[in-house]
């Protein structure tokens, strides 16, 4: 269908070729999403990573009350969209807790709320994506170390390793695999990012994401599915040559860390 | 001594601070579900609030008779939890243990298909649905069959298995058991933990979905939870404390879901099981 | 199979006119279909999409002309000719010529003001504000009254709602979005940017920036002096026991009364149905004064499209509905063309530009123009 200029409304189309591919490549909205769903990616990504690998060490170990804390971590991934959006543009407005904070450490706060201030706006979105999907990254972290005999971690204790021995020699290459499956699901989740946009700005406020576009585009608000499909091909094209690239790198047998 | 204690003190205090980071929403969720409808509006400061009432969820079981919506989600999201543990973890059985061009080539598409926005899939699947090849439009197949097998969990499970020790099913097999015997009495405890973490993550995706449901059926009848709040409690001039009593109801049996499967992902591998 | 929008109050009313319609019809059975306010549109433009569409839809007036030019709508043009005259809003589904819906109730904006904020600003309880300068200055005095407080509800950038919110300032100065003739866009006249200008005043001097939501929910707790909203604002007060005491009045143009924006519900029959017949009927049925009336009152709302029904006591009850009628004389609105969408969208960045990231108020309407014209070629 990216080739044609097939509407959803009509039945009649025909092969257009290329044609859809040069008029996205000029199309300054589709560039727009292009950049800003970039942005999004190589921001959320290693950071949540990261975040959710420290939380699973930390109540990996056994210690009282670790349950809980279990729960409540993982907590905001199966919160409702709703929810997170309602509480998120509240925090986020001008007079709200974000921005005091902000004044607090002697920033200056954009004047009509972080997620109408276009250098704000994207960045906000991210930082709420980190905080609803880090406990759900950690959870499998968390069934990933369960993999890992604690004789291994005893005898390296008995070896005299420190902590981040363990961690450099043990813990990190048995979760390779896992690691890997969190680093290529979260960059396609990201790649495809949508809700999350949709209710915080509608993408408005130079937001605009690339499924957004599509999704817009292709049904919602016109109806050219040839010219959304080409761009949804685009970003497919995108997603694959990117999971291929962290899967030759994660692959690699020699460390690279 | 007493290092030890401050220690353990700082690390309560750094987690119980993350904790309640995450946790706000929930608190908040609940505080405002219980607020009377016409406590005037909601601010982030309604935690603070003193007036309590269970009007919203009469509202919402009475006014908007949700029990039947209720009931479709529990069923959909049962089965198709059910659906993806089994076939997920027998795909994904095959693509770790088995490496050949086939199943290479079958974990690619799987790869291929997690690749494609679910929201561009709507149109050809709606299309699919309403013709005649597969008229299963506004039907519960409509909400089970796309759904039985997530690509993801396809994913997930395989990339656990492999890291798991393949000593003990090369035991097994020397001591002489069928293949079946060692899916079931040998692989399959061994990956209770991403199970868990399957059905988890499985039960709430469907549980919570909205788009989908809304769409590819009509029907009072089958209306899941998220698609009987939409209509009665999350229009747009809704009150929020009904929408947030919604989502007090909805999130509840995920809650518990997760407490019965933490257990799951916590015992794991217990220490003898793995004889080197 | 009807599909109707749903909100779970009316619902019964809706079942009980539905019951009544085939009471009278034994021979025609309705399915509703429920259509909810957030994914509404996409259930209805797949379903025509894969050519199962209901036989008979409820359309936002800003939706006729796009379905209307992919040749999915009835031309109902002959079927409306005897009661053209006894109901309004006709020209909103009128598509190169042809009638393609049928109006049921309509809507508009007007100007809310709470009072209680007006007289601690020092005005007596007879001041209204009708012309750009009152209202500025009013909303000045009110937001001076301290820093909880602000004179004037201004919309974030949000889709569909932010440019509701500045046609009426251009209309009002006497500017268009196209000619007459539609054929050109006058975006970027002088009208068009004394309207964006003032609006951009009132946001700088006074402005509670917010989503529609936002700005009636602190209107409604009384941090904000006028708001411009619609009729569901009435039934808010009324559902969530909100005691304010309000003000309405027609939205202030340069130096008298002028223009607000107006849309509606419409009918409309599917192209591909085959029971055309017993889908005007009911079309018919619904829209009659009788019906009307029951449903406005079900649903609060303040501007059936039957002139008939518009006489019924309930309406001239209310001081607030009264302002409604009256303000629905006074509106306009945007053009019926396949392209609205795109135009819509186009204005609205040019106002988010001006009011939120400080751009010109010309060159951001030329720059819209110039978009809309590329747009349309």
């Amino acid at each position: 269908m990216g080739f044609s200029n097939k509407e959803l409304l009509r039945a009649d189309w025909q092969w257009v070729g290329l044609q859809n591919y040069v008029t996205l490549f000029k199309d300054e909205h589709f560039l727009s999403a292009l950049g800003n769903t970039f942005v999004f990616v190589v921001g959320t990504v290693p950071i949540t990573t990261i975040l959710a690998l420290g939380m699973a060490l930390l109540v990996n170990r056994k210690f009282r009350g670790r349950g809980i804390f279990r729960a409540g971590y993982f907590f905001p991934s199966i919160t409702s969209m709703v929810v997170i959006a309602l509480i998120f543009q509240e925090l986020y407005r001008r007079d709200g807790y974000v921005a005091m904070l902000a004044t607090m450490i002697g920033l200056t706060p954009p004047e009509y709320g972080f997620l109408i201030d276009k250098s704000t706006a994207l960045y906000s979105i991210m930082a709420m994506d980190i905080w609803m999907s880090v406990g759900y990254y950690m959870l499998i972290f968390l069934a990933g170390l369960k993999s890992i005999p604690d004789e291994l971690y005893e005898a390296a204790r008995m070896q005299g390793a420190s902590f981040f021995h363990q961690l450099r020699y043990i813990t990190i290459p048995i979760l390779r695999p896992v690691a890997l499956f969190i680093i290529v699901i979260n960059s396609i989740k990201s790649f495809q990012v949508f809700v999350e946009i949709y209710v915080m700005t509608g993408g408005k406020s130079d937001t605009m994401s690339m499924v957004y576009f599509v999704y817009e585009n292709g049904v919602t608000k016109a109806f050219q599915f040839g010219y959304a499909s080409a761009a949804a091909i685009i970003l497919f094209a995108i997603i694959g040559v990117f999971s291929i690239m962290q899967f030759s790198i994660l692959k690699r047998r020699e460390p690279i860390w | 001594m007493v290092t030890y204690w401050l220690k353990t003190l700082l690390k309560y205090v750094g987690l119980t601070a993350i904790l309640a980071v995450m946790l706000f929403p929930l608190v908040w969720m609940i505080r405002v579900a219980f607020l009377p409808s016409s406590s005037g509006s909601v601010t982030l400061t309604s935690l603070f609030a003193s007036s309590f009432t269970f009007e919203n969820f009469t509202y919402l079981f009475v006014t908007g008779s949700i029990g039947r919506d209720l009931f479709n989600s529990a069923f959909v999201a049962i089965v198709v939890t059910a659906g993806n543990i089994l076939f997920c973890f027998m795909v994904a059985y095959v693509l770790a243990r088995q490496p050949n061009v086939w199943t290479k080539l079958l974990f690619g598409s799987v790869l291929v298909v997690l690749m494609i926005p679910a929201h561009i899939l709507i149109v050809p699947l709606y299309s699919l649905m309403t013709s005649d090849m597969m008229p299963i439009h506004d039907t519960y197949y409509a909400l089970i069959l796309p759904w039985l097998v997530y690509p993801i969990g396809i994913f997930l499970v395989k990339q656990y298995i492999e890291s798991l020790p393949t000593s003990m099913e090369e035991a097994a097999r020397i001591d002489g058991a069928s293949e079946l015997r060692i899916i079931c009495q040998v692989v399959m405890p061994l990956c209770k933990p991403v199970l868990a973490v399957l059905a988890i993550q499985v039960f709430f995706t469907n549980w919570n979905s909205l788009l989908f449901p809304l769409i590819l059926t009509s029907s009072e009848h089958l209306r899941t939870l998220p698609v009987g709040l939409s209509h009665y409690g999350s229009d747009e001039w809704a009150p929020l404390q009904h929408k947030m009593a919604g989502a007090t109801i909805a999130v509840i049996p995920v809650l518990i879901l997760f407490i019965i499967l933490q257990r799951r992902i916590v015992s794991g591998i217990t220490a003898g099981a793995v004889k080197q | 199979m009807v599909a109707i929008w749903t909100d779970p109050a009316i619902k019964p009313t809706i079942r009980e006119m539905v019951s009544d319609f085939e009471q009278q019809n034994p021979d025609i059975k309705v399915k509703l279909t429920d259509l909810t306010w957030s994914h509404g549109h996409e259930k209805i433009v797949l379903a025509f999409a894969s050519g199962r569409g209901p036989d008979v839809v409820e359309l936002g007036s800003d939706w006729i002309a796009q379905f209307a030019e992919n040749g999915q709508l009835t031309d109902i043009s002959a079927d409306i000719a005897s009661d053209s005259a006894e109901y309004q809003g006709w020209s909103m589904a009128n598509y190169n010529g042809r009638i393609m819906a049928y109006p049921w109730f309509l809507g508009t904006r007007v100007l809310f003001g709470n009072l209680d904020l007006m007289a601690k600003a020092g005005y007596d309880d007879t001041f209204v504000p009708v012309s750009w300068p009152q209202l500025l200055e009013a909303s000045k005095k009110i937001s001076a009254l301290g820093p909880k407080y602000y004179g004037w509800g201004s919309n974030a950038p949000e889709k569909h709602r932010l440019y509701k919110k500045y046609l009426p300032f251009l209309w009002s100065a006497g500017g268009q979005i196209l000619t007459d003739d539609g054929k050109l866009c006058v975006i970027a006249s002088t009208y068009a940017i004394d309207g964006l200008t003032i609006y951009k005043m009132l946001h700088d001097s006074a402005g509670y920036v917010a989503k529609q939501r936002g700005i009636e929910d602190a209107f409604l707790d009384g941090k904000v002096g006028f708001i411009i909203s619609g009729d569901w604002l009435l039934k808010r007060i009324e559902k969530e026991n909100r005691k304010i005491n309000l003000l309405s009045t027609l939205i202030p143009g340069p130096t008298l009364p002028g223009r607000s924006f107006k849309g509606g519900e419409f009918l409309a029959i599917n192209a591909k149905s085959e029971k055309k017949e017993a889908a005007m009927k009911f079309v018919r049925f619904i829209t009659s004064p009788e019906q009307q009336i029951k449903f406005c009152k079900a649903n609060r709302s303040a501007n059936p499209s039957s002139v008939k029904a518009q006489q019924d006591p309930y309406f001239a009850s209310n001081d607030h509905i009264q302002t409604f009628i009256k303000q629905i004389r006074l509106a306009k609105h945007p053009p019926v063309d396949p392209d609205w969408v795109y135009m819509e969208g186009i204005i609205e960045q040019a106002v988010e530009d001006v009011v939120f990231n400080g751009e010109p108020v010309a060159e951001s309407l030329r720059k819209a123009r110039h978009e809309i014209e590329k747009q349309r070629k």
